[in-house]
């Protein structure tokens, strides 16, 4: 039994790679570990043939993890765009554990991350006292998968201001990554290739250069698909958020959280759930991420201020700041959608009232 | 001999393969699986200006909205195969099942939903043994299956015909033993049978039949000739006597709802031989040949196939750097780069599912990755241009014409409206039948980009009952004839489908309230209800104040005189409801800090809603009973949030504050507080000049007429200091200075009998006794009992 708090993924399912590397014999790009085959095996799940179950990872679309395994078997980049929470750093971490066998391999992009970051730094002790040599040489992650042929992975990359961002086109078109200082370059092996991931809704965020974009290929991980997959991973997520924060509440009842997905989706399809309605979309992401955190921050007024049970009223708030972002664009689609949708709706009253209450 | 080439319809693979085998096998008679009735059209297909797609339509003279089509492409195999024999001079003719007892004999629309048959090689019973045949080679579905191994050959040097053959025979043998085959497949079979057996007694020794995959195993055993006799007069009396078999109602494209354009025919008895069908052949398009217009023989990809069809080699290749020019026309940065990597991309997607070629999904997917960024709005487009394509087709001059040519020849002679190219005015009194169904017939041309009469403003004079319109017959009208053809078969039909596209198409309200207008004039009542669905779905995501408020009027005209002209207005009531509401919610945002020129252009829209508001639901008794007092009290609402609002412009909040005091809705004293409040020192001149101009918008008449509103100001002038007055004078003389002189002089009267409330010198007082008298005819005239 580990006492790491969190295992890496080829730690945790280090048995599920063994076995799928013992079966596999579809042909292996170099210095992968897997077959394309088994990684798209790894991450959907399966049978193999000797009766060894692999649990999935990923539910969802297989067409979009082929398209990312197949672009990794070629030379492209891979970027993986999402809204937060649809497991685009999950998905990322899986496919490097599973073609390269080490998912640390890691730049988190923040607005602070330097070209150090992603090409190499200094010890400076050792630089002023020998001088530029390799062992004074820090590389980044993605310095060491270049020599090592294995995946890197950049976190978040339309955080990394633009001109930062713009180090990892010398590295994906030329696959080198000249050091002047020592008057080298470091050539990379095969089996090198990087995968981002960035978040498409979010406001504030540095687009990446036409020049940069050209190199990665783009995928696009959807929201859940369906209103019982959404509830579902709210429920679960909520819950063990609630004991984590070891809040006084009951579980949230199944209706409110059902309530909320609801709400959510409509808003973020612009259309009702009977499709009859069209709506406008507010700016906001409204993701699921989101929606656990209405949920999460109505259980801890239910809990402290309230009975312990979430009613309408400890929704209410969460929910209209989780909609109204921009105060004007957004204050007029949540009007329309309390008065044209939750209004006429049966049995949500109590939530028109309480939602009234605090948007008038 | 006999040859049978079992193809799929408009199957590039297939086109390739029957080409090669007519090449090898030199035929001297080719039987092509298609409509009899429209032999006599063959020599038309070879003529130069014949461009596929064309189809060839059957239909009846005297109701031509029944008719069946049956289309071609350049890539179909009947249609290559036709080309050749007659480049070869070769005899060529249709073998189907004959459908004119079957149009005919149908008088009524046919009882529930219309479904096509299908006509590929995955027949109905087959469709199983299709699908368990693909996951035996790892296939999805049979149509994949199918699509790779055949659709996709390159090579046609082998002979894939005796292949397909004996597929089908032995499919067709293992569904024999559990399914009944359709008595219509039986009856098609045993025409299509004795077809053969003509040609052959004709004395052909080396006969091609072309015909679908499925059909072919059936049409190789000849021997039973009294049988196939005994199946098609057994199949006629029997669809004579029973009721059609809704699986075989297929012909009609119904007056409403998206056209469902029919698959190969059926066939009815031949027991109306006065009814006779007539076939020409009109221009048609991929779109319509693709699925999704519910043509279920048609091809989910004309544009795919077209590409199959033409390029031998570089197939993945040549398809993106196509994409690549779609797009660059559109102004998106693609590459050839991109175009490689998508390339690759597409070739190692194949590879990880274990397929020798990229697919059509293939292709799309890295499309999606490469071009498009992951988005989908690049993707639909190069659905919409690259996949179905645009390609429309052209027919030549000496084609029979077209049933919606013959109908409006049939209108204009009923109209007495004759085609001329001599232009000439028409006034048109729309109180009498004759006249306004010419209006009508003019209207409907107008919606399908046929302008045959141009409408002038109704002259005032006359009033609305009459229509002025300059007509002038060009001679390109009649080609947009042929190509409005596809639509319908009827003026009307065809006006209501244009129609129809139009709503789908349109992406902003005011065109949409413009596509309501014209269907009222055209008298398209059923064309307003999925135009409101539409209005519906464009209102709620519409964030333009204007725009919405634009579209509110020729709604109301709608509710107004739509019961004149049979409009369900129910509808259209719902729709104008939330639209109010929408507008409600909107308009305090919507109005704050617009420039004036935007501001202007506000009032009048503002003004125009209230107007409308107030004569559809003050006036009417009908409507107070039906409720609509909320919508009243939400617009008064949302004006009185306008008239307080600080940051809306003075014009408008001068406006508001007078609408809210016309409709009573305001006290007196609020108001002369705005009054005052927005004329005090403290307000900036211009904006102080723009509230008064807003207040008093509708001119001096209502000062005059208005005792308590000229009070009012009368007041509030009255209190002003000399220094005030002084700074006032300048806004209350812009104000005034809108009105005309004779407004202006009479005002001033009435300032100088010290602003009392008298009637305006030169006007009597009313004389009690004698206004009775006059009351008395005036009822008459109303049409009142006299009190």
């Amino acid at each position: 039994m580990t006492t790491l708090l969190r295992e890496h993924a080829e730690q945790q399912f280090a048995e599920e790679l063994e076995a799928l590397a013992q079966t596999d014999t579809h042909r292996r790009p170099p210095n992968w570990k897997l077959s394309p085959w088994a990684v798209t095996t790894y991450l959907l799940g399966g049978t193999l043939e000797n009766g060894f179950t692999i649990t999935p990872k990923y539910i969802g679309s297989r067409r979009l993890i082929e398209i990312a395994v197949a672009t990794l078997a070629t030379d492209h980049a891979l970027l993986l765009l999402g809204v937060p929470g649809t497991a685009k750093t999950w998905v990322s971490e899986h496919l490097a554990a599973a073609i390269s066998g080490d998912s640390t391999l890691l730049v988190q992009g923040t607005a602070g991350t330097s070209e150090e970051t992603l090409r190499y730094g200094w010890n400076y002790a050792l630089l002023l006292a020998e001088g530029p040599s390799e062992r004074a040489l820090v590389p980044s992650p993605i310095l060491r998968a270049m020599r090592e042929g294995k995946l890197a992975r950049v976190e978040e990359l339309t955080r990394i201001p633009a001109d930062v961002q713009d180090t990892l086109i010398t590295i994906l078109s030329e696959k080198t990554l000249p050091i002047p200082e020592l008057e080298m370059e470091v050539q990379a092996v095969k089996g090198f290739n990087v995968i981002a991931t960035a978040n498409n809704r979010d406001k504030g965020v540095n687009e990446l250069s036409s020049a940069l974009r050209r190199r990665f290929n783009t995928v696009v991980l959807p929201l859940p698909a369906t209103l019982e997959e959404e509830v579902e991973i709210v429920r679960t997520r909520a819950a063990a958020l609630g004991r984590a924060l070891e809040l006084p509440a009951e579980p949230p009842a199944l209706e409110e959280i059902r309530r909320i997905v609801t709400i959510f989706r409509e808003l973020r399809a612009g259309l009702t759930a009977d499709g009859k309605t069209r709506l406008k979309t507010p700016s906001g992401t409204l993701s699921t991420a989101e929606a656990i955190s209405v949920v999460n921050s109505g259980q801890a007024l239910a809990a402290h201020f309230g009975d312990g049970r979430l009613r309408a009223a400890d929704i209410a708030a969460g929910l209209v700041g989780a909609v109204i972002q921009d105060p004007i664009q957004d204050k007029i689609a949540w009007q329309e959608y309390l008065e044209t949708v939750v209004k006429e709706r049966e049995g949500w009253k109590d939530l028109y009232r309480a939602c009234k209450e605090i948007s008038e | 001999m006999l040859t049978l080439l079992g193809i799929r319809h408009h199957g590039p693979g297939s086109a390739r393969s029957v080409l090669a085998a007519l090449e090898r096998l030199q035929p001297d008679c080719l039987l092509v699986e298609g409509p009899p009735e429209a032999n006599h059209l063959l020599p038309l297909l070879a003529e130069a200006d014949t461009r596929p797609p064309i189809a060839i339509l059957l239909y009846r003279p005297e109701a031509p909205q029944q008719a069946a089509f049956y289309p071609l492409a350049e890539f179909s195999p009947e249609w290559q195969a036709i080309r050749w024999a007659l480049a070869c001079r070769v005899p060529v003719r249709w073998i189907d099942l004959e459908q004119t007892g079957q149009l005919s004999a149908r008088q009524e629309p046919p009882a529930g939903e219309a479904r096509p048959k299908e006509d590929n090689p995955a027949s109905p019973p087959s469709e199983d043994l299709f699908s368990l045949l693909a996951r035996a080679a790892g296939y999805a579905d049979g149509e994949h299956w199918w699509e790779r191994f055949i659709e996709h050959r390159r090579e046609t040097g082998s002979d894939v015909f005796t292949g397909i053959l004996e597929l089908m025979s032995a499919l067709r043998a293992n569904t024999e033993r559990t399914h009944t085959p359709a008595p219509l497949d039986l009856a098609r079979e045993a025409a299509m049978r004795t077809h053969i057996r003509a040609a052959q007694r004709e004395g052909f020794r080396n006969i091609a039949v072309v015909c679908g995959a499925w059909h072919a195993p059936a049409l190789l055993h000849l021997e039973s000739e009294a049988e196939d006799q005994n199946v098609l007069t057994n199949f006629l009396s029997a669809s004579a006597s029973s009721p059609r078999p809704p699986d075989h109602a297929t012909t009609q494209p119904r007056d409403r709802a998206t056209t469902r354009l029919p698959d190969y025919p059926t066939t009815r008895p031949r027991d109306h031989p006065a009814n006779p069908v007539s076939a020409t052949i009109i221009p048609w398009t991929y779109d319509r040949l693709a699925q999704r217009s519910g043509y279920r023989a048609g091809i989910p990809a004309p544009g795919w196939y077209e590409h199959l069809w033409e390029n031998q080699t570089s197939l993945v290749e040549r398809w993106m750097v196509k994409a690549a020019h779609l797009l660059r026309a559109e102004d998106l940065p693609i590459s050839p780069g991109h175009a490689i990597e998508a390339a690759r991309l597409a070739e190692a997607l194949a590879a990880l599912r274990g397929y020798p070629l990229p697919g059509l999904a293939e292709l799309e997917e890295a499309l999606q990755a490469v071009f498009c960024f992951g988005e989908d709005a690049p993707l639909r487009l190069i659905r919409e241009r690259l996949v179905i394509g645009q390609r429309m087709g052209q027919v030549p001059a000496s084609a029979p014409a077209t049933p919606l040519q013959r109908d409006l020849n049939a209108a204009q002679k009923r109209l007495r409206l004759q085609p001329s190219a001599a232009s000439e005015l028409l006034d048109l009194d729309l109180r009498k039948p004759l006249q306004r169904e010419r209006s009508q017939l003019l209207h409907r041309l107008n919606l399908l980009g046929i302008p045959w009469g141009r409408l002038h403003a109704a002259r005032g004079a006359k009033g609305t009952f009459h229509e002025l319109w300059q007509i002038e017959w060009q001679p390109e009208f009649s080609v947009r004839l042929i190509e409005a053809s596809i639509l319908g078969n009827t003026v009307r039909e065809a006006a209501l489908h244009r129609l129809e596209g139009e709503a789908a198409r349109a992406a902003e309200l005011p065109a949409l309230t413009h596509l309501v207008e014209s269907a009222l004039l055209a008298e398209l009542p059923e064309s307003i209800p999925p135009l409101m669905a539409r209005v519906q779905a464009l209102t709620a995501v519409s964030s333009d104040l204007p725009h919405l408020m634009g579209a509110l009027p020729p709604l109301f005209s709608v509710i107004r005189y739509g019961s004149v002209r049979q409009t369900e207005t129910g509808l259209v009531r719902r729709i104008v409801e939330e639209l109010l509401l929408r507008i409600c919610i909107g308009l305090p945002t919507g109005c704050s800090a617009l420039e004036e020129e935007a501001a202007r252009e506000m009032s009048q829209h503002i003004r125009e809603v209230h107007r409308s508001l107030s004569l559809l639901f003050d006036s009417t008794e009908s409507a107070r009973a039906e409720n609509h007092q909320p919508q009243r009290l939400a617009w008064l609402h949302a004006l009185r949030r306008l008239a307080e609002q600080e940051t809306t412009p003075g014009l408008l909040r001068g406006l508001a504050c007078r609408l809210l005091y016309d409709a009573g809705s305001a006290e007196d004293e609020e108001i002369r507080q705005w009054m005052s409040r927005a004329l005090s020192p403290g307000t900036p001149a211009m904006h102080a000049a723009a509230w008064l101009e807003g207040f008093l918008h509708s001119g001096g008449q209502a000062l005059i007429h208005t005792p308590a509103l000229w009070q009012m100001l009368d007041a509030w002038v009255s209190t002003l200091s000399e220094t005030a007055f002084l700074a006032a004078l300048p806004l209350l003389r812009r104000a005034f200075s809108a009105f005309p002189p004779a407004e202006r002089r009479q005002l001033g009267e009435r300032l100088r009998h010290s602003g009392q409330i008298h009637p305006a010198p030169g006007q009597p007082a009313l004389h009690p006794l004698r206004a009775q008298k006059a009351l008395a005819l005036i009822n008459r005239i109303l049409g009142e009992p006299a009190r």
